[in-house]
């Protein structure tokens, strides 16, 4: 799963060697600011095929937590 | 090319310092509609960055201010217009600052040449408000007012002014809501009032009518609104794009020109040099309706001052004649200014056209249902608009219209009398022959042929072809199955077909040869029968079959090919054929005819850009 959205990540920031790992925050990339976030979500909502609410959105505080969430609705 | 792919390589360009092919990648992705709508919003960052530092030059200087977050819809723009070759260079002002923008921006330093204004309706249906309906009405309106005198008079800008929609009917949902003081009635007296009071020579963009294409529920996307104040979906943002870049047309450069139409499969179904001018699919049937409705549209389009060009490989008499004969149709030859049929590459019959009518290729739209001639005028003629044609003619109308192509700001005399003008001066067809070199388009065609013995199960397409096959046709003899059958049955004949298909497609079985022994020598065959489909012409698929025919020839000991040309009213197409492939014209004519002759010994192959298909196989192995 971390593999996959690092995938998009690299896609979204346009970095190809760009490496995420649970503990990465915003702070810890470039240009990862609000806008930034929503395109990520919307990216990782279509790679994955699922729909954050605006609450997950708003209380995803690392990578490791948005894998949380992600895998919780993967499963369903 | 996939994406990802495409992204990377741009990146690549970028880094080495070639923003200007980095750019026309871009361009051509965007264009070709290769993109999704985060991939057109990504290539628009792109555009951003890499504009500045390529030799393109900005065309103009566009400011975006809204009521809501304008990023994705600044980044989307530019990639939109560049993909129609306009680099623009978009920015934005802050979330909702619309007035203190106006006025606080430094008018020494590159002013804008157009101001976007995008309202979003919260301050307009704030339900705490202690306005009445009319008064919220006209407190918008003066708002938008003081805006659009800061704009003319500080800026000396022009307006592009978006209009106001609804996300959901209101508390009082829709039959209430249209009422007076309901928000749809509001929305609506905005509307009208904005548009009413617009100043001459702005554009207004109707908001109702643009989520209205692919409808709300698509249009709008609410978690945006509270993630990011963005209140539309990724292809609703793409759409209003469009509107945009279209309005900023409209105002920088005007309206598209002329629409250059191909004929046979876009005006009506069918191939008039194969069924005639009463055969082809026009007012009857769903298509034939289908393609009807599309030249009615055409027809009104001309009448508004758009300048129709035909632009066919056909013979011209062909091609005129079902406009003389055929009682369906709805356009006349008088409606078109330009009207070229010939075997030319369409990319010369164009520029032709252009300097006939004295306008520029930027201002021409390209209609033509063929994915391959769309792809040449595509790479040689960039400054173009090629439409991406739908299979279907009953599409053809919302394609056409989805490009936004015609939009104009104001309807002026000068524009209604412009198609009249053209149609009047009207040229003799430009006869001077121009070249260039269309090598590098047959090459990217990367054709394949299929040669094959004719054979028992191809035998009722080759009867097929050679009862109605009129234009690439050397000898026109209709044969039925039994003569081909008699005249294969000698071991010495030759009888081939060939299949052809291209990177756009299959087209099947299109061309059939027949050679016969020479009643007058043994060591030579006479070619009895050798057709063509149009579908395939001036791509050098005829030089495949020869360079064929001579390797077959040689293998059976033949010395010599000997080959008639039979005049007919439709096949001066081939009327230099053999003389282009090496063949020596005899004096002994017969009739009309004319018979050529070719030494097996000193034949040299001709260029062909069609590959054996199993060479290609076997290359592919290897």
């Amino acid at each position: 799963m971390l593999e996959q959205v690092n995938e998009v990540f690299r896609e979204v920031f346009d970095e190809s060697d760009l490496t995420i790992a649970r503990e990465t925050t915003a702070a810890d990339i470039e240009g990862w600011d609000s806008l930034m976030h929503v395109r990520l979500m919307i990216a990782i909502e279509k790679a994955f095929r699922v729909r954050f609410s605006s609450s997950e959105v708003a209380s995803l505080n690392n990578v490791g937590e948005l894998i949380d969430v992600l895998e919780r609705k993967v499963a369903k | 090319m996939e994406q990802r792919v495409l992204f990377s390589e741009v990146k690549r360009l970028a880094q080495a310092g070639n923003a200007d092919d980095a750019l026309r990648m871009l361009r051509d992705s965007v264009r070709r509609g290769q993109l999704d709508a985060a991939g057109i919003e990504k290539a628009g960052r792109l555009c951003q960055t890499l504009l500045p530092v390529s030799t393109e030059k900005i065309g103009s200087r566009i400011l975006m201010l809204g009521q809501c977050t304008t990023t994705w819809l600044t980044a989307t723009t530019t990639a939109i217009a560049w993909g129609d070759g306009t680099a623009l260079s978009v920015s934005e002002g802050a979330y909702d600052s619309v007035l203190q923008e106006l006025l606080q921006l430094d008018v020494t330093s590159g002013r804008p040449n157009v101001v976007v204004l995008l309202p979003w309706q919260q301050r307009l249906l704030f339900n705490g408000s202690m306005l009445s309906a009319r008064e919220r009405v006209d407190a918008e309106c003066a708002f938008w007012h003081q805006a659009w005198t800061l704009i003319t008079e500080r800026l000396t800008a022009r307006i592009l002014q978006v209009g106001y929609d609804s996300m959901s009917p209101g508390a009082q949902g829709y039959m209430l809501g249209a009422r007076t003081g309901g928000d749809l009635a509001m929305i609506r007296a905005v509307n009208q009032e904005l548009r009413d009071s617009l100043p001459s020579g702005a554009v207004f963009v109707d908001l109702e009518h643009v989520s209205g294409e692919i409808g709300r529920e698509r249009f709008y996307d609410p978690r945006r609104y509270f993630w990011t104040k963005q209140p539309f979906s990724e292809d609703g943002t793409v759409r209003l794009a469009r509107h945009i870049s279209a309005g900023i047309r409209a105002q920088i450069t005007g309206p598209k020109k002329v629409l250059v139409l191909d004929l046979d499969n876009t005006l009506w179904g069918g191939v008039v040099g194969e069924t005639g001018p009463l055969g082809i699919r026009l007012g009857d049937g769903p298509d034939g309706e289908a393609f009807s409705a599309f030249q009615k549209h055409l027809k009104r389009l001309s009448e508004r001052g758009i300048v129709l060009a035909a632009c066919s490989k056909n013979n011209d008499a062909d091609a005129r004649e079902p406009f003389e004969k055929n009682p369906n149709m709805v356009l006349s030859l008088d409606d078109f200014a330009q009207f070229e049929a010939s075997w030319d590459p369409k990319a010369i019959a164009i520029r032709r056209i252009a300097k006939a009518l004295e306008l520029g290729l930027d201002s021409f739209v390209f209609f033509d249902d063929n994915p391959a001639e769309q792809e040449h005028v595509r790479q040689a003629l960039p400054e173009v608009m090629v439409v991406d044609v739908p299979d279907d003619p009953a599409e053809y109308i919302r394609t056409l219209d989805a490009g936004l192509w015609f939009e104009a700001v104001d309807l002026t005399d000068e524009d209604r009398a412009r198609a009249k003008h053209y149609r009047a001066a009207r040229r003799r067809r430009d006869t001077e022959v121009q070249f260039e070199s269309i090598d590098s388009y047959l090459e990217s065609l990367e054709m394949v042929a299929d040669l094959r013995s004719i054979d028992e199960p191809d035998m009722d397409r080759v009867v097929q072809l050679i009862g109605k096959t009129n234009q690439f046709n050397l000898t026109t003899r209709r044969h039925g199955p039994d003569q081909v059958r008699r005249m294969l049955t000698d071991p010495t004949s030759i009888g081939l077909t060939l299949r052809v298909a291209d990177r756009f497609g299959d087209y099947g079985l299109v061309s059939v040869l027949i050679a016969v022994a020479d009643p007058d020598a043994t060591t030579s065959l006479v070619i009895d029968t050798w057709l063509m489909s149009c579908r395939v012409i001036s791509r050098t698929v005829e030089e495949f079959l020869f360079n064929a025919l001579v390797e077959a020839a040689r293998s059976r000991g033949i010395e010599s090919l000997v080959g008639v040309y039979a005049p007919t009213a439709k096949n001066a197409l081939v009327k230099d054929l053999f003389e282009r492939l090496g063949f020596t014209r005899l004096k002994d004519a017969h009739g009309d005819s004319v018979t050529y002759r070719l030494n097996i010994a000193a034949a040299v192959p001709v260029k062909s850009f069609v590959q054996n298909k199993d060479a290609v196989l076997q290359g592919s192995v290897a």
